[in-house]
């Protein structure tokens, strides 16, 4: 199990590193002159530019510039300062970050707490009246957008009834709305995954052994057939929680929240090109270090994928298939 | 009469597109998914010829006019008539979600079949390359190219494009492998079946179907990342009117004109479901177990 | 074994049918069948693959998957008591352990996330209202009595092989002593070395406890060396029914003679063993006549018209023919 935790980090520091090497390049051809950006409006004489080129540093090569980003991240967490403001970024992400990893937090254990019940409860009663009327619901809530569905939400809870605010971060009342926006098309999907998968779990043989047993129903059910429903889903729960970081980006700009996404998409609307890097791979560590955490907790609830890296055995076929569980979001997960 | 059609497609092969395609005309909720695309599509060729009003006029006493005889849904705060805008809007959602999974199906494809396919360094390699780009959420992803390319509809088509490569390219190099080791392509390359005709007998036709539900979902997943990257203001701008980009801009008047708001968003809803829809029946179609 | 007052004492079906649903098909699987099991015998029951055998195992104990199941009538009576009209507190106090059951496919009959002692205290906790600590020594003494060593309870499934799961299943299926133990195909899916180990080991358990067995098997070998009572299934029917004695000695039914000649016989010298010719019928067609007609040697007129009409030939020797061969065909 050491091992495995240790190769997954030895892959995941060279994908990280060529993550900001591609992301720095990438925002190198960002439209528009940085030092231009960074003088604002207003005109400037060459000499002026020229000075402040200098003063940002962007007069040396860009393979300097890039090596001293890359230490700069990896060894000081620092992603430089923003061209407008001329902030630390380190600072805005540091404080921003919390707003966005309580969205993605509040997010997923909302999404667990209902979901996990009643894709139980719809598998149980597979093709009954409350089944089907939860297939439509789930449907029709996977198919809207989030950022509606929040102006929905935003129009009646607190611009008709007055219940919650609309905008702003605080107490828990203001994560609310954004949770709610940001979770309920997620959920949807994840009660039809947990459901497939208890429907699967079911009808294995292992649940019938259980059942000739002569053991409660509940027993069965819960005992039996739910833990094993359980490990596709835990990796669903930890694409879900990353993609969590991604949707949160339009409901912090709808919700007026400062978190990372906002942070983003004000860097690209202003053209602030260090902000747009620094957010960016900051989200992709982050993104990479869930992904990292569940493929761990995967191999650590499955008692035969443990048992696989113990002995670092694969049975890629096995694996793959397990992996499959993660359905068409999942793609991420058959490379283990 | 039906009895023979059953028979016809029992006696095709499953997985064959045209097992598919019989089988999905037999599925209520695809037959209503794919009704619903077609309607949109030709309604919104047909907008200019059939709506009262053009997509573009203005009419400053109309401005922010709810439902009415004279505007069957409202006009928005410059006055033109919403359901105008929505109808030819419904273009840019369809070009967008389509041409974008176009480009990323086959740029996907073609590099996880030569993964798959080769196999060893090559296989590493790109893997390798494809983790980078499943290190981020799709919508950051496709915000930092947009960022990149700029905004307009070209640039989101190619953002949204590149951004879904990796799904479907680790799709196809898993189904090559999978059907690699499958017992019949053994069977086939045991009795001296050229690699050739392995590829184009067995593996192409036995891989294509998770492609279809993948491009399906596909583009009802670009079709809103667009919808959700205009709202942002990355993706396609105001005046022109995409779905999204409409609602960024009724945003601002949600309080007293929630109309203008509301629907756009109720034809993203349909349309993504309708693609909903149709993938959810051809991955039902393609995998009978997971139906009762 | 030949008493004629076992019958319903103990253990019996009675015109059990069963029908499972598939699309817009039915599927016949079980029609009609009836047998008497005595305390302490053993049944065998022979049949092809998709003969109905695992149904009928299944139906006993009520645990055929409720999504695909039509229609299931019929009685199954365990001392005087039908299990189908049981509710579920008097039916799971019957399951594991009254009447168990062992499974043909070890690798997928145990719960992988679950350690095996586990899974084979379990039953045995519901049944004896006993402590965990009490059961797991119950689970270690079961594991040892089918030569699994103790230090091994506390191992998952993946870790052990497939002779050993089934051994694992077995503990399981006798933890609770149970009166009747259904054993469908329980050795099938090992490898052949393993299978005799198995096989021993069940015979060995069921003759220590004397627990009555129904064993479902397709190899009438098996049958030959366990069994005190034979039926032969053929298309969700028994067929011919007799003592294990009447039904080698003397097979009536041209199916059991059928697959008699396609096994081999090291005392007979034939120049080729001669399998049944055909395919077993479609369980979704209801036919008319006898099932076995198309495949049939001995077919006639009268079979097409053959309402199952039972011919005894002794008090215990049953077939279901209407142009049984002759005493010398039969030899």
């Amino acid at each position: 199990m050491g091992r495995y935790v240790l190769k997954r980090l030895l892959i995941l520091i060279p994908t990280l590193i060529a993550v900001t090497i591609i992301v720095f390049t990438l925002m190198n051809f960002v439209p528009g002159d940085p030092v231009m950006i960074a003088l604002g409006s207003g005109t400037h004489t060459p000499a002026e530019v020229e000075a402040k080129r200098i003063a940002m540093g962007l007069d040396r090569p860009f393979l300097v510039r890039l090596g001293e980003y890359l230490k700069g991240v990896f060894f000081h967490f620092d992603f430089g300062t923003s061209l407008i403001d001329g902030t630390s970024i380190q600072y805005q992400l540091v404080t921003r970050f919390p707003n966005t990893l309580k969205i993605a937090i509040y997010s997923i254990i909302f999404t667990v707490v209902i979901g996990i019940p009643l894709g139980v409860f719809c598998a149980q009663h597979a093709n009954s009246v409350g089944d089907r009327i939860a297939l439509i619901m789930t449907l029709v809530l996977d198919s809207m957008p989030s950022f509606w569905l929040a102006l929905l939400l935003m129009l009646l809870f607190a611009l008709q009834l007055h219940w919650l605010p609309s905008t702003g971060s605080g107490s828990f009342k203001y994560f609310i709305l954004p949770t709610l926006a940001n979770s309920l098309g997620g959920l949807a999907g994840f009660t039809r995954q947990v459901r497939a998968s208890m429907l699967e779990v079911t009808r294995s043989d292992f649940v019938t052994t259980a059942r000739s047993k002569g053991i409660s129903e509940r027993k069965v059910v819960y005992g039996h057939a739910l833990p094993n429903a359980l490990i596709p889903i835990l990796t669903l729960v930890g694409m879900r929680f990353g993609g969590m970081l991604g949707g949160a980006t339009v409901i912090e700009v709808i919700f007026s929240i400062p978190g990372i996404g906002q942070l983003l998409v004000n860097g690209i609307n202003n053209r602030d090109s260090t902000v747009v890097t620094g957010g960016i791979v900051f989200i992709a560590l982050t993104f990479s270090l869930i992904m990292l955490l569940t493929d761990l907790a995967y191999a650590l609830v499955d008692p035969r994928i443990k048992a696989q890296y113990a002995t670092q055995k694969k049975k890629s076929g096995e694996e793959e298939k397990r992996h499959h569980g993660g359905h068409h979001h999942g793609k991420r997960a058959e490379e283990a | 009469m039906s009895k023979k059609n059953a028979t016809e497609i029992n006696s095709l092969k499953p997985g064959s597109l045209k097992y598919v395609w019989r089988k999905l005309l037999k599925n209520k909720s695809a037959v209503f998914g794919l009704t619903v695309v077609a309607l949109l599509i030709i309604l919104s060729l047909l907008s200019p010829l059939i709506c009262r009003y053009d997509y573009r006029s203005m009419d400053a006493l109309n401005a922010y006019s709810g439902p009415s005889s004279e505007h069957l849904l409202g006009c928005d705060e410059l006055g033109r008539d919403i359901l105008s805008r929505v109808l030819y809007g419904a273009r840019y959602t369809f070009i967008i979600g389509i041409l974008s999974t176009a480009i990323a199906a086959v740029l996907g494809i073609a590099m996880g079949a030569v993964a798959g396919y080769f196999g060893g360094k090559v296989d590493s390699i790109l893997m390798r390359f494809l983790d980078i780009f499943q290190s981020f959420p799709m919508l950051i992803l496709a915000m930092a190219f947009c960022a990149v390319f700029g905004t307009g509809i070209d640039k989101c088509i190619l953002a949204l494009g590149i951004s879904n490569i990796s799904g479907f390219a680790r799709l196809m190099r898993a189904n090559i492998l999978r059907i690699r080791n499958m017992e019949y392509v053994e069977a086939a390359t045991s009795i001296g079946c050229p690699t050739r005709k392995i590829i184009t007998g067995h593996v192409i036709p036995n891989a294509i179907s998770p492609i279809i539900v993948e491009i399906a979902m596909g583009i009802s997943r670009n079709g809103l990342a667009s919808s959700s990257l205009s709202f942002l203001g990355l993706g396609v701008q105001q005046p022109t009117p995409e779905w999204g980009a409409m609602l960024s801009s009724a945003r601002s008047y949600i309080r007293y004109y929630p109309h203008m708001a509301i629907i756009p968003g109720i034809f993203i809803l349909i349309t993504v479901l309708s693609f909903n829809l149709i993938g959810d029946a051809v991955r039902d179609i393609l995998d009978p177990t997971l139906k009762e | 074994m030949s008493e004629n007052t076992k019958n319903s004492e103990f253990f019996s079906i009675r015109d059990l049918n069963v029908q499972y649903k598939s699309g817009d098909q039915t599927v016949y699987a079980v029609n009609g069948v009836s047998f008497d099991l005595a305390p302490g015998e053993t049944l065998g029951l022979v049949g092809e693959t998709g003969a109905g055998k695992t149904t009928i195992a299944k139906s006993i104990l009520r645990i055929l998957p409720e999504h695909a199941v039509k229609k299931m009538e019929g009685e199954v009576l365990y001392e005087g008591q039908d299990i189908f009209r049981m509710n579920d507190t008097e039916l799971r106090k019957i399951r594991g352990h009254q009447i168990s059951m062992i499974f043909q496919d070890p690798m997928t009959a145990l719960n992988p996330v679950k350690r095996v002692n586990e899974q084979i205290a379990e039953g045995y906790i519901q049944h004896h209202h006993c402590t965990k600590a009490e059961a797991e020594q119950r689970a270690e003494e079961m594991l040892e009595l089918v030569g699994i060593s103790k230090d091994r309870a506390g191992e998952y499934p993946h870790q052990f092989s497939g002779g050993m799961k089934q051994r694992v299943v077995i503990a399981m299926a006798l933890a609770c002593s149970p009166r009747l133990l259904i054993a469908d195909e329980p050795t099938t899916a090992l490898d052949v070395t393993i299978q005799a180990q198995v096989l021993d080991l069940i015979k060995r358990l069921r003759d220590e406890l004397g627990t009555s067995m129904i064993l479902i098997t397709h190899d009438l070998g098996v049958v030959a060396g366990i069994c005190d009572q034979v039926a032969v299934i053929y298309a969700g029917r028994i067929i011919e029914k007799g003592s294990k004695a009447e039904v080698f000695r003397h097979p009536t039914h041209p199916y059991t003679i059928g697959l008699f000649g396609a096994l081999p016989d090291l005392k007979k010298d034939v120049e080729r063993l001669s399998p049944i010719e055909g395919l077993p019928p479609d369980p979704t067609v209801k036919t008319e006549g006898c099932a076995f007609y198309p495949r049939c040697a001995r077919r006639c007129e009268k079979c097409k018209t053959y309402a199952y009409e039972p011919t005894n030939l002794t008090d215990t020797h049953m077939i279901l023919c209407c142009n049984p061969a002759g005493e010398e065909e039969a030899k």
